[in-house]
């Protein structure tokens, strides 16, 4: 301290000699300056004595010498103290570091000197050597700048000012004073903001700053609800954000601290005795908001509920209710009160009024319900609010009789009908029903004939016996009683083909319906409506209309869309029902939900005719206006007719080119089409068409082929022959062969004989066919002879099996392959003999002579046996037997001569050609062999 | 065995309340987040220079019950202190386990005081402080805040002591209890 006197002295001295030498002290210095810090609110007084007005003030922050304030003030002096006073705000606490101030007179540009210096001490003198921070636990409005300050402790270096969680930039104050500024200060948390100053050392001081906002309290109003105290309510507004207790909001109401408000628990207060007007006032450290109201006590009476709700009397259309109050003075109030009924669908509120209201009876109720009450009041003169709801009552009303059923017959067939009625509903049956009475007279029999059915029940079948008519009644009953029994008459029945009936068109799914008024309709009209063409149990509807109106419009609610309805207008009188119009329509029409029926294609030449059928009234979903015809292609449906006239059921789709086809027909309605039926055809030529193509053409063709093949094979006939028939070389033989010698005289060996015959009894001169004597061969014989339809010659059959038998007994002499196989088969043919095969030739050449086959003549057996001879002689005999003895000696051989025996024959051309083709002779190329050899 | 199963449960409670007042001090540094990164330093709030020599396990069980009704005082203070300051309105976790950690301290002081036959160990009591004057260093709020600190460290210091102690002494009595 000691110090810093010599310092503040030190610097006294040198202002004093400054001003000294700069020689301009003409106006006398103020004197006792003096130094009156406020910590808390940062502010700084000065007093001081002076002739003068006009001050020219300098403070400093002492230690470093900088000039926090410069200022020249017009101060005038206090009469009361005759001294001069000047209050100056910090914007650091006092306490940050020491403040200096010195201060001279003015008197325009003259000034005195400067008076002495005095000195307010701040906490970074080195007597306080702890670290602190500046200020503490202030309360600042949101968006306020702050400077804090922070001392270091003694011998420790700073390091650094966090506010918040946010680093700041410090001022260096003094040795140990570092000061922050937070601008724009945002609301705290609940335990304020923490500003944090740390040495190098961690050595840590901090203070808590307070951001928040003054009171936003509004909306103060006071009511009574006793008629005598008094109940002040306001909105709290917005938050504050100041929590701690130093810095809640306080109230007070006329004056009164508020204890219910700032023991934080409700936002009111309350008065023991009405008053006229009312102040609130709201208060914290950052502002003050006051609230006025003022009201007569009876235009803000806020009635507490009723209690004790009960129902004295409940019946069937009605209840009485009671309640008291818990005030007393509420008994001479003129009050007005609402009482809230719910029930299903019977949800009412109604008003009472009167005196100290404590009972009303509840009117107009309905039987058989469940009603929860709830009530409350208000002051009649100068309503205020309603008052607090009572607690939720319930109150059952008693069950009535029901009401009148609303009844109508409907008649399917000219003797048979069914009564129908509405069920009843809750308001209607004033209780639950438990069951119908069905009651019918008619002319011939007195009295009435009652049915019971149970409450499940809505119709009842009628029978007219003679055709008379039948007056039914029906009513309703439960455990109260019967209802009125509702009547009708059985009307005449008209069916639907005996009338003509109009198109009825809806407009948005409603039917508009009118009619023309009729005379005899006394008791009103009967709107019917039933699904056309139905039977037996129908959906039918009905709805009365009075006699004075003649249209109605039936509402899609009670329609289904895509269902043809008829609907008829009746008159209604006593009597019976008189039926005035009838319609079918469509409340909306719908695609039909199936095809055409039975759709067929019939071709007729190039044409093909599609017929079909109508699908059921009941798929059809509106009224059919046509029917398209499709070409289904690959992938989409080509249009290719649209009937417009839905009677029209046919279609012809002419000049189709043979092909498949698959055709499509839709029907159509309002709404569109149907999926479709589809019909496939495959168009086909006609008879004669067929013909030609089928057969003629083919056979053209074919001989078409034969003429070019044979001008080709005669084209290359020489080469043909050379590759298939080669040319037989010439026989050679001594003697003169050039001219005939007469016919030869062949006969067959005695050598062959013995070979050939088996059986000594054998005649070889008898002609024709003889059986072979063995058992076996009779009956294959007998076979022969009846099989008529074998192709094959009975005499080549013969020889066939000869020559089996033959190879039969030669398997080892025969050299010839091919004769083995000819032998196997049935078909072989039988004279390609020794003759013609390799061995034979070989056989020939090396015998050295040819010898012609001669035994032809004999007949059908002997050539085998004359093959079997020549095949057994080819070792034996030499030389060349020519052919040209050939001759027809008896009329069977012609039978084969252009066959059997001859060189030029098939079988013989046959087997010359390759061995692969004897696996499979041509039994019918002979004319093809005649054909290559050149014989016609 | 009644004595084995009491100092059993006791060294339980103490275990438990180590954990709450653990956990107490981290809901306490989220709440002053400035304290997660700068550690107050200061003298020990509370400490045994006035028990005598505690040799036997007893004696200690003994100290640590006069420290821990220290810790009491402490916590109650702080609690009057905190509910003068911000009200009953704020019933967050911390508040509801510092309640906890209150409810269950008596608990403790309860149950040692019971196993502590003669009352051997018990230390001197401290002078009778007032709660907001003498207590708190400093009437500011960051003082306060500081102060709170350092009560909820001695919790967690006394009762991790009061764990270890009340396991070394339920061992002895258990062994002493086989042994008879």
């Amino acid at each position: 301290m000691q110090g810093w006197v010599t310092l503040a002295l030190l610097l006294s001295l040198g202002v004093e000699c400054s001003l000294g030498q700069n020689g301009v002290g003409e106006l006398p210095v103020p004197r006792g300056l003096t130094l009156n810090p406020d910590l808390p609110a940062q502010t700084l007084s000065l007093t001081w004595q002076s002739d003068s007005s006009l001050f020219d003030l300098e403070i400093f922050h002492t230690e470093l010498m900088n000039v926090v304030l410069n200022e020249t003030v017009a101060v005038k002096t206090d009469p009361v103290t005759g001294l001069h006073s000047w209050t100056w705000h910090s914007p650091l606490p006092l306490e940050c570091t020491s403040h200096s101030a010195h201060i001279r007179a003015r008197n325009q540009q003259s000034v005195s000197q400067w008076s002495p210096l005095q000195t307010i001490p701040g906490s970074d003198i080195p007597e306080k050597s702890e670290s602190n921070m500046f200020p503490q636990d202030k309360v600042v409005p949101v968006g306020s700048n702050m400077t804090f300050c922070c001392i270091v402790k003694e011998k420790e270096d700073f390091k650094e000012i966090m506010y918040g969680r946010q680093e700041m930039s410090a001022t260096r104050l003094s040795r140990r004073t570092y000061a922050i500024t937070a601008t724009n200060q945002p609301v705290s948390g609940n335990t304020g903001t923490n500003v944090i100053c740390c040495s190098q050392r961690l050595t840590l001081t901090g203070a808590v700053v307070f951001v928040g906002y003054p009171p936003g309290d509004e909306g103060l109003v006071c009511e009574t609800r006793d008629l005598a105290s008094a109940e002040c309510s306001w909105k709290k507004g917005r938050d504050t954000g100041l929590r701690m207790r130093r810095s809640r909001t306080k109230y007070t109401l006329n004056g009164r601290d508020c204890l219910e408000a700032n023991e934080r628990k409700r936002w009111w207060c309350s008065s023991k005795a009405w008053e006229q007007s009312w102040t609130l006032v709201a208060r914290n450290p950052l502002g003050t908001v006051q609230l006025t109201d003022s009201a007569q006590l009876t235009d803000r009476v806020h009635l507490l509920a009723p209690v004790n709700v009960t129902a004295v009397e409940v019946k069937a259309w009605s209840a009485t209710l009671q309640w008291s109050w818990s005030v007393a003075a509420y008994k001479k109030l003129e009050m007005v009160c609402q009482l809230q009924l719910f029930a299903h669908e019977l949800n009412s509120t109604r008003n009472y009024s009167g005196p100290g209201l404590s009972s009303v009876v509840l009117e107009s109720l309905w039987p058989d319900v469940d009603y929860t009450v709830t009530l409350y009041c208000g002051s009649k003169h100068g309503f205020w609010k309603w008052g607090d709801k009572s607690a939720p009552y319930r109150i059952h009303t008693k069950m009535d009789r029901p009401d009148a059923l609303d009844v109508w017959m409907w008649m399917d067939s000219s003797n048979t009908g069914r009564v129908f009625w509405k069920p009843l509903s809750v308001r209607k049956s004033h209780g639950a029903l438990v069951g119908y009475e069905v009651s019918q007279s008619s002319a011939e029999e007195d009295g009435w004939t009652p049915v019971s059915l149970p409450p499940g029940n809505f119709s009842y079948p009628i029978i007219l016996n003679n055709g008379s008519d039948i007056t039914v009644a029906v009513a309703a009953r439960n455990p109260a009683g019967l209802s009125q029994p509702s009547t009708v008459t059985t009307p005449a029945y008209r069916a639907d083909s005996q009338l003509s009936m109009s198109e009825l068109l809806s407009t948005n799914g409603s039917f508009v319906l009118s009619w023309q008024p009729n005379a005899n309709a006394s008791s009103g009209y009967a709107v019917e409506w039933v699904p056309t063409g139905c039977s037996g149990l129908c959906p039918v509807d009905w709805k009365k209309v009075p006699e004075s109106d003649s249209s109605f419009t039936l509402n899609s609610d009670s329609l289904v869309a895509g269902v043809r309805y008829t609907v008829s207008v009746y008159a209604l009188s006593t009597g019976a029902p008189t039926l005035l119009q009838r319609w079918q329509g469509y409340s909306q029409e719908m695609t039909p939900s199936q095809s055409v029926r039975e759709l067929l294609p019939n071709q007729s030449g190039s044409d093909v005719l599609l017929s079909w059928k109508a699908t059921a009234m009941e798929n059809q979903r509106g009224f059919i206006r046509g029917y398209t015809i499709y070409l289904a292609n690959a992938a989409h449906l080509e249009l290719i007719a649209n009937i417009s006239d839905p009677e029209v059921q046919s279609y012809r789709v002419k000049g189709l080119s043979l092909s498949s086809y698959k055709f499509v027909v839709k029907a159509y309605t309002s709404a569109g089409e149907d999926a479709g039926a589809t019909v496939a055809i495959k168009m086909e030529m006609d008879t004669a068409d067929m013909l030609f193509v089928g057969i003629l053409v083919p056979l053209g063709i074919m001989f078409c082929c034969l003429i070019l093949i044979s001008i080709c094979c005669y084209k290359k006939r020489e080469w043909v022959k050379k590759a298939f028939y080669p040319e037989i070389p010439g026989p050679k033989v001594p003697g003169d062969w050039s001219s005939p010698q007469g016919p030869l005289d062949v006969k067959p060996s005695p050598h062959s004989l013995v070979h050939i015959v088996e059986s000594p009894e054998w005649d070889f001169t008898k002609e024709g066919l003889f059986p072979v004597p063995e058992e076996e061969e009779e009956s294959e014989n007998d076979n022969i002879e009846v099989d008529a339809d074998s192709d094959e010659p009975a005499l080549l059959r013969y020889y066939n099996q000869v020559v089996g038998d033959g190879s039969h007994g030669n398997q080892v002499s025969d050299s010839s392959g091919s004769s083995n196989t000819s032998v196997d088969s049935t078909q072989t043919e039988i004279t390609y003999a020794g003759i013609q095969s390799p061995t034979s030739s070989q056989g020939a050449c090396g015998g050295g002579g040819y010898r012609p086959q001669m035994q032809s003549v004999i007949g059908p057996a002997e050539p085998q046996i004359e093959f079997e001879a020549d095949f057994q002689d080819d070792g034996l005999h030499a030389g060349y037997k020519p052919q040209c003895s050939w001759q027809l000696d008896s009329p069977e051989a012609e039978n084969f001569s252009g066959s059997l025996g001859s060189p030029t024959s098939v079988t013989s051309s046959q087997f010359l050609i390759p061995e692969s083709s004897e696996e499979k002779p041509q039994p019918s190329n002979t004319w093809f062999h005649n054909f290559l050899s050149g014989k016609s | 065995m009644e004595g084995a199963a009491d100092s059993g449960r006791a060294a339980a409670l103490a275990r438990l309340l180590h954990r709450d007042c653990t956990r107490l001090l981290q809901l306490y540094k989220e709440r002053e987040d400035f304290l997660s990164q700068h550690a107050p330093g200061g003298e020990r709030l509370v400490t045994l220079a006035l028990c005598p020599e505690a040799p036997s396990t007893a004696e200690q069980v003994g100290h640590v019950r006069s420290a821990l009704r220290r810790c009491m005082e402490l916590l109650e203070c702080l609690i009057v202190r905190e509910v003068e300051e911000m009200g009953e309105e704020l019933q967050g976790e911390y508040e509801s386990l510092r309640k906890t950690v209150k409810d269950r301290l008596g608990h403790l002081l309860h149950s040692t005081g019971a196993l502590l036959e003669n009352g051997e160990g018990g230390c001197p009591p401290s002078p009778p402080k007032q709660c907001t004057e003498d207590e708190v260093e400093g009437s500011d709020s960051f003082a306060a805040k500081l102060w709170t600190y350092r009560v909820l460290l001695e919790l967690i210091h006394w009762t991790d002591s009061a764990s270890q102690t009340l396991h070394v002494f339920h061992t002895e009595k258990h062994g002493q209890q086989q042994l008879l």
